[in-house]
């Protein structure tokens, strides 16, 4: 169970005077129960890595593998393909269409043609997944605010219960406390239900914090493609295209610089905390 | 899918067609028009034509752009020849049943089809090399005179202008949208008539609520920066005439000449 890529590779624009390269022979393995954050510079071609993914975009040459089936044969059917890997794109709530909350969860589950009892309870599942509480049901979307109709959108791909979720830029636009609500949702869901996540984010910090591994994309390239930790240790490659590492790696690398004997290595506050605790006891020593 | 609609974009290259001043473009477009429709021998559309050549190799956009533009409209042409064919009354030279032909209406019909190619090039080399809001300052100083009889000129080319400008944005929303829900498994493809205009409901809705959006967005950063209609209002870059220009205008001037003569002596 997994996606491979094979030199993929995708222009927009083809044979016009707007003609661009976004993806150039990309070649990725995604396995089961992942979670992967996807970071590159605006335009690295993250939004159009993912949208390879459940078929929205097809490859100018290369092959996908999904479970080991080509996605671009004849006979696949892309309907299974999009309901199995879920994408929440960036902004979702401008997708929102429905007169409740309800109705447009369930929109995701209805197009796959369940019966209608299973479509309501995905859907009841979907709004407990995010948060949302029941009183919200028969509200209209458009009168929420700006992360509860985030989280209506999320459910509404989580209702399809997809074996991927893909998010673009989940917390894009929201208050601190939402994204870490959203973040932490995402986060107890891949450890309870073992559901691949890709996340795509800007912030290093979310990335140190909750995934594994780390892809970095660059001009449509593969930069790095490793365990998060190896990753930031390359910070400096990073801040050449336009990246960096979380904020406290660079403390720690500042005060290792200073003489104290700290691991570099730390790249979320509560690891840098427990590293500096130990420094600090061992000089007491 | 919607992105290989052509006609009424701008293709950025740098000729001297695209640095003609956008009333230049304006009137000789016009004009062109009306001139298409001044002759009826075959000398006239060859002259009309060889201009066009001229001026298509001027522009500096690729000929294979310009055709692809021609595709969207290829319905409308094909409607156009075989009603004129068939529906011109003159001697039949081929008759099946009600189905006649007549060499006047074939004449017609190859006339007719030519005009329309010749027209929608003409215009859409235009857009092509003339930036929306070039256009539209064109237009606004154009119809300049017309304020004195109370026609808000300003605030006619400023509508365009923007109307223009959300042409791509809304394009590139549609897209977008329309993606958000195939990823949800929505249909736009499949399903018979009533299904199709059900399927687009989640389309149109989410693409409302932006345009309003937009909208309001856009009226409140044009107050905040005290737009207030045309009164008093100067321009960053004024139109003027160059040399090239005047240039322009007298190659336009001699077209129309010839055109004149041939519709006179021939």
């Amino acid at each position: 169970m997994s996606i491979i890529l094979d030199k993929i590779n995708y222009s927009y624009n083809n044979g016009t005077a707007y003609e661009k390269q976004a993806l150039r022979d990309i070649n990725l393995v995604i396995n089961d129960g992942e979670f992967i954050g996807l970071i590159g510079h605006t335009g690295s071609g993250k939004s159009t890595l993912i949208q390879h993914l459940n078929g929205l975009i097809k490859a100018s040459s290369g092959n996908i593998y999904y479970n080991g089936a080509d996605i671009y044969d004849k006979d696949y059917k892309m309907k299974d393909l999009r309901s199995k890997v879920g994408l929440v794109f960036q902004y979702p709530e401008h997708q929102l269409f429905e007169t409740t909350v309800f109705k447009d969860i369930c929109f995701g589950p209805k197009n796959l043609k369940l019966d209608p009892l299973e479509v309501d309870l995905r859907a009841y599942e979907a709004m407990k997944l995010v948060g949302l509480g029941e009183d919200m049901l028969d509200v209209s979307p458009f009168e929420l605010s700006g992360g509860q109709k985030r989280r209506v959108a999320i459910a509404g791909v989580l209702a399809m219960k997809p074996d991927i979720l893909i998010l673009d830029e989940p917390t894009a636009g929201l208050d601190p406390r939402g994204r870490d609500e959203i973040l932490d949702q995402i986060e107890k869901l891949h450890r309870e239900t073992k559901i691949t996540v890709i996340l795509v984010s800007h912030s290093m910090e979310d990335v140190a914090k909750y995934v594994d591994r780390i892809i970095v994309m660059n001009k449509g390239e593969v930069f790095f493609d490793d365990e998060k930790r190896k990753v930031f240790a390359n910070y400096k490659q990073l801040e050449e295209i336009g990246l960096a590492a979380p904020q406290v790696t660079y403390v720690m690398n500042e005060l290792k610089k200073h003489g104290a004997s700290v691991d570099t290595k730390a790249i979320t506050v509560h690891e840098a905390k427990e590293d500096i605790m130990r420094w600090i006891k061992g000089e007491r020593r | 899918m919607i992105r290989d609609i052509t006609i009424g974009q701008y293709y950025p290259v740098e000729s001297k067609l695209h640095s003609l001043d956008p009333r230049v473009k304006l009137v000789c477009t016009i004009f062109y028009i009306l001139s298409l429709f001044l002759f009826n021998n075959y000398y006239g559309y060859l002259v009309a034509g060889v201009f066009l050549i001229f001026v298509i190799a001027q522009s500096k956009v690729p000929v294979s752009f310009i055709f692809r533009g021609l595709k969207a409209v290829i319905m409308l042409l094909l409607v156009t020849v075989v009603f004129n064919l068939f529906l011109t009354p003159g001697e039949p030279i081929w008759q099946f049943g009600i189905l006649k032909i007549s060499e006047e209406g074939i004449h017609f019909a190859v006339k007719m089809a030519i005009r329309l190619i010749f027209l929608i090039i003409g215009s859409s080399l235009m857009t092509f090399t003339t930036t929306p809001n070039h256009l539209t300052d064109g237009l606004e100083r154009l119809l300049g005179p017309l304020k004195k009889i109370k026609v808000p000129v300003h605030e006619i080319s400023m509508m365009m202008s923007i109307a223009l400008r959300f042409i791509p944005i809304l394009l590139e929303e549609t897209d977008k949208i329309m993606k958000a829900q195939m990823a949800r498994g929505a249909d736009f493809e499949n399903g018979n008539m009533i299904d199709r205009a059900k399927n687009l409901v989640p389309l149109l809705v989410p693409l409302f609520v932006s345009a309003f959006r937009r909208a309001n967005d856009l009226a409140m950063a044009m107050e905040a920066r005290c737009y207030n209609g045309g009164e008093g209002r100067t321009k960053m870059k004024p139109l003027k005439y160059h040399k090239n220009d005047y240039v322009a205008y007298m190659i336009f001037i001699f077209y129309i000449a010839i055109i004149f003569v041939i519709r006179m002596v021939l």
